[in-house]
């Protein structure tokens, strides 16, 4: 993946631009969509994306847009050189208040599954995006004061959110593991179809023009890229910190109320589990490096339509939902897009892929996991996953042959 | 005699600089083979080539008429070759005999570390180097003198046929340079080739037998020391006499803008307790003072301090312009109009993420900024302004701040800080790294903004450096300031003499 510093207008030749339009991770991002959405398209025998293209849309952009809110504040952490693992937590948590604020203020209605109200829903709301930039803070603090590692900070309150979240139901739902939320027209928020893609694109639009045009972004950016020389340059880099996690906890409080909408129920148990490396792997899918500093906001939006098109396009294949396999998608999908770039980069320098003992290891591995996938997808179509775990076997084999003959003759 | 090692046409770039060009030279085994030159001349370049440190090059190195290829440090090693590098590789956090055995640590019979075994072996070492250290201490604890024997304990612990030594003494006292050199006779007697790089010429021409220098990257000459001496090699690494450069005469100092007084800086968990103590001087407007010292003297702890980025807090007082300031971080010291071009660049002072532009733009964005929104156009001229003002080569705003020179690069950081219009301008080290044409244009660029009425310090490792541009020059020992010296007072000897003064 090219590294993608913050884009500022172009200058030289319109060919010049273009080349580097063409190398952009957006762009590769954007011919692997249409890509991926094509060959789904063509493999599918029920021709879903045919005949029914917009429901197929609506539907891909409703789950781009829930998973886009928060995997906005991923990018923006990652970008600044930090990480948030708390996202899913914190959606599981923020339902919570949102449930529990409701249930407070407007006990009987909850009880007897009658509408709350406007006032009770914004307040409850409102309380929720409060409790966010607490939780933002808290990382900041955590950070910043105390010393902790991004990392460690952030996965005290993945581990703990998710418990105080069940605790606090229990003890004032006397006991019980959910909140129910009747109304209506707060089920409306998630299951209209354009309120979270329209909020989506309007958060998305926000957090680019920020980290793009303005000098807080571009602060950023250098922190994540140099945070030494950055606080030697004169930059806060603590309150650009507090910006950063604050920004992704309120983001990922905005995504737990529209999950919650589309369940109708708060239940800090199930709520938004392991969405918080999703969102992750979407940044990182979009060009953002771990090691912060580069990545951009399109690239990151793309990223997450990219996973949510593969996603959709393997339920479509195999014509049931993509539950089961959707970690397993996010999974492969990062490493082909990240090991892409790299192994581009190794077989440059001249060092072999394949080679030593780690190398026949990872022959029966990647031989043994195709097998495995093929037999899993491919049960409608006919195909036997032995035949092609075989032939992958095979292919491996050669591949690490020519690998060796062609470092072999490479000088000394 | 067949040379034990042969360096042909050795050629290494990187982006935006050769670093070496086609240097080709022998080194005859026993010898004790001295490499000369400035700073970025490709001394140490050479050296990590010649230890396996960089891999790939263009060219070709041969050991005893076989040609070799190093992949990396280990190989190298396993041909008998070793370095020292300037700044130490050792763990801190380990004693001394694990970092002698790091890597190839003796075992007892049921495979568990052996630390008696290397105990006692590390303790034979550092007896035969003079150094009475216990083996169990930790590396961290000990004076970068004795950290340094250490490493060539490490080397010394296998089969070492060539030791490379880079600048060895730079951070050394008298003493301890004495002690290094006697240990260094001592392994010529057991026939071990020496590699030195040094830019200290006395003690080049006390133990070489022949000399090579540098200069730009290039081969200049390689000698043999009795056939030469101290003048024609100066003449030869520097190409031009840089004495001859007259900076300094009509400059006129103005009123105080600073004024440190007891500034001291606490070193917790250390036994000397003070990193600074007791500093105290003044700054004029339109003065350059200098700051000397050895390495580990507190140069660059000053110089954070005054910039509020120690970390810890000093005691002591600082007045700008007659106020009593006290910075808790740099954004506070920049507001008040002071900047600070940090010694490491890449490590503090780059964002090789940022265009060029965007590198020099980062301290004063607000100013090309609308209600927070960052106006390209506007950016790009402010940008462009200061760097057409210092000559910063560089293609466009969009270039690779890492694509730039070693002089381009401190160019554009000092542009960075030229635009927050600063009263005081304190400079760490602003031409390490930086080819000999550019460091002169640094030395000119900082002449003229001390006309313009700034307030400079500066340091520097290189005291001729100092002795040419500065009005006055404040030595530093061990955290302490042990002389103060007029332009015309000034001679590298003096300040050596109160760099190494310790106290009784």
């Amino acid at each position: 993946m090219t590294s993608a510093t913050p884009p500022s207008s172009a200058s030289g030749s319109v060919c010049d631009a273009l080349t580097r339009l063409l190398q952009r991770t957006e762009f590769g991002l954007i011919a692997a969509i249409v890509a991926v959405v094509l060959l789904s398209a063509a493999i599918d025998t029920q021709h879903v994306y045919f005949n029914r293209p917009a429901d197929s849309a609506i539907n891909v952009l409703r789950q781009t847009a829930l998973l886009g809110v928060f995997a906005l504040g991923a990018a923006v952490v990652i970008i600044a050189g930090g990480i948030d693992l708390s996202s899913g937590s914190v959606i599981a948590f923020s339902g919570t208040v949102c449930g529990l604020v409701m249930l407070k203020l407007a006990p009987d209605e909850m009880r007897q599954g009658l509408p709350v109200g406007m006032p009770v829903m914004a307040a409850a709301i409102a309380a929720t995006l409060i409790v966010g930039s607490l939780i933002g803070s808290l990382h900041t603090w955590l950070i910043t004061v105390v010393g902790l590692p991004p990392f460690v900070a952030t996965l005290a309150t993945l581990v703990g959110l998710r418990s105080l979240g069940r605790a606090l139901i229990a003890h004032f739902n006397s006991g019980s593991s959910q909140i129910q939320i009747f109304d209506e027209r707060f089920r409306y928020l998630s299951t209209s179809v354009w309120i979270p893609v329209v909020l989506f694109v309007v958060l998305a639009a926000g957090v680019w023009v920020l980290m793009a045009r303005t000098v807080v972004g571009r602060h950023l950016y250098a922190l994540g890229g140099n945070e030494s020389a950055a606080r030697l340059s004169g930059i806060r880099t603590d309150r650009l910190k507090w910006l950063a996690y604050s920004l992704s906890a309120v983001l990922s409080a905005i995504a737990g109320i529209l999950y919650t909408c589309e369940v109708a129920t708060a239940d800090p148990e199930k709520l938004g589990k392991g969405y918080e490396l999703n969102a992750i792997a979407a940044a990182v899918v979009g060009g953002c490096s771990l090691l912060g500093g580069t990545g951009t906001i399109p690239g990151a939006v793309l990223g997450v339509l990219f996973l949510r098109v593969v996603i959709d396009g393997v339920a479509k294949i195999i014509k049931r939902s993509a539950d089961i396999y959707e970690g397993l998608i996010v999974g492969v999908v990062v490493v082909v897009a990240v090991a892409f770039t790299q192994l581009r980069q190794a077989g440059r320098r001249g060092q072999r892929v394949l080679g030593g003992p780690l190398g026949i290891v990872t022959i029966v591995n990647l031989a043994v996991l195709t097998g495995l996938l093929v037999t899993l997808f491919g049960q409608d179509y006919g195909v036997d996953g032995r035949v092609i775990g075989g032939v992958a076997l095979v292919v491996l084999i050669l591949g690490r042959l020519l690998e060796g003959r062609s470092a072999a003759v490479k000088p000394p | 005699m067949t040379p034990l090692i042969s360096i042909l046409k050795v050629t290494k770039r990187f982006p935006g600089v050769v670093a070496l060009d086609r240097v080709s030279f022998d080194v005859l085994p026993g010898e004790l083979h001295a490499i000369v030159g400035e700073n970025g001349a490709g001394k140490s370049t050479l050296m990590k080539i010649l230890s396996g440190v960089i891999p790939d090059f263009e060219g070709e190195l041969r050991l005893r008429g076989q040609a070799v290829r190093f992949a990396d440090a280990r190989s190298a090693e396993k041909h008998g070759i070793r370095i020292i590098h300037q700044e130490l590789n050792l763990v801190e956090n380990l004693s001394a005999a694990a970092n002698v055995f790091l890597g190839r640590e003796k075992r007892n019979r049921w495979g568990l570390l052996d630390d008696r075994g290397m105990a006692r072996a590390t303790a034979d070492l550092l007896q035969q180097l003079e150094c009475h250290i216990s083996p169990s201490q930790l590396v961290r604890t000990l004076r970068v003198g004795d950290q340094q024997l250490i490493e060539i304990a490490k080397a010394l612990a296998v089969e070492t046929d060539i030791l490379i030594m880079d600048e060895p003494t730079s951070a050394l006292t008298e003493a301890e340079a004495a002690r290094l050199f006697r240990i260094i006779g001592r392994l010529r007697q057991r026939g071990v080739t020496i590699l030195y790089i040094s830019h200290k010429l006395e003690e080049v021409f006390s133990l070489a037998d022949r000399i090579t220098v540098l200069r730009d990257g290039r081969l200049v000459q390689m000698l043999n020391r009795h056939e030469t001496n101290v003048r024609a090699v100066t003449h030869l690494m520097v190409g031009r006499e840089i004495e001859a450069m007259d900076l300094g005469t009509g400059r006129q100092a103005g009123a105080i803008v600073m004024e440190v007084r007891d500034l001291c800086l606490p070193w917790p968990g250390h036994a000397r307790a003070w990193r600074l103590q007791n500093i105290s001087f003044a700054l004029r407007r339109g003065e350059i003072l200098g700051i000397a010292g050895l390495m580990g003297a507190g140069r660059t702890e000053l110089l954070e301090c005054l910039f509020g980025a120690s970390s810890e807090t000093p005691t002591g007082s600082v007045l700008l312009e007659g106020r009593s300031v006290r910075f808790a971080h740099p954004w506070e010291a920049r507001a008040a109009g002071i900047a600070l071009v940090t010694e490491d660049r890449k490590r503090l002072g780059l964002f090789a993420n940022l265009s060029a532009g965007a590198n020099v733009s980062i301290c004063t964005l607000e100013r090309a900024a609308l209600g927070g929104l960052v106006r390209p156009r506007r950016e790009r001229s402010l940008a462009g302004e200061a760097i057409h003002k210092l000559g910063v080569k560089t293609a466009a705003f969009e270039t690779a701040i890492t694509s730039l020179s070693g002089g381009n690069q401190q160019k554009a950081i000092i542009a960075r800080w030229l635009l927050t219009k600063p009263k005081i301008l304190l400079l760490d080290d602003p031409t390490r790294g930086v080819d000999i044409g550019a460091k002169e244009e640094l030395y000119r660029l900082m002449d003229q903004l001390c006309r313009e009425g700034l307030g400079i310090i500066v340091t520097s490792s290189e005291l001729p450096e100092l002795l040419t541009l500065c009005d006055r020059i404040l030595v530093l020992c061990e955290g302490r300031m042990t002389a103060e010296f007029s332009r015309s007072e000034a001679t590298e000897q003096v300040i050596m003499e109160a760099a190494t003064r310790r106290e009784s």
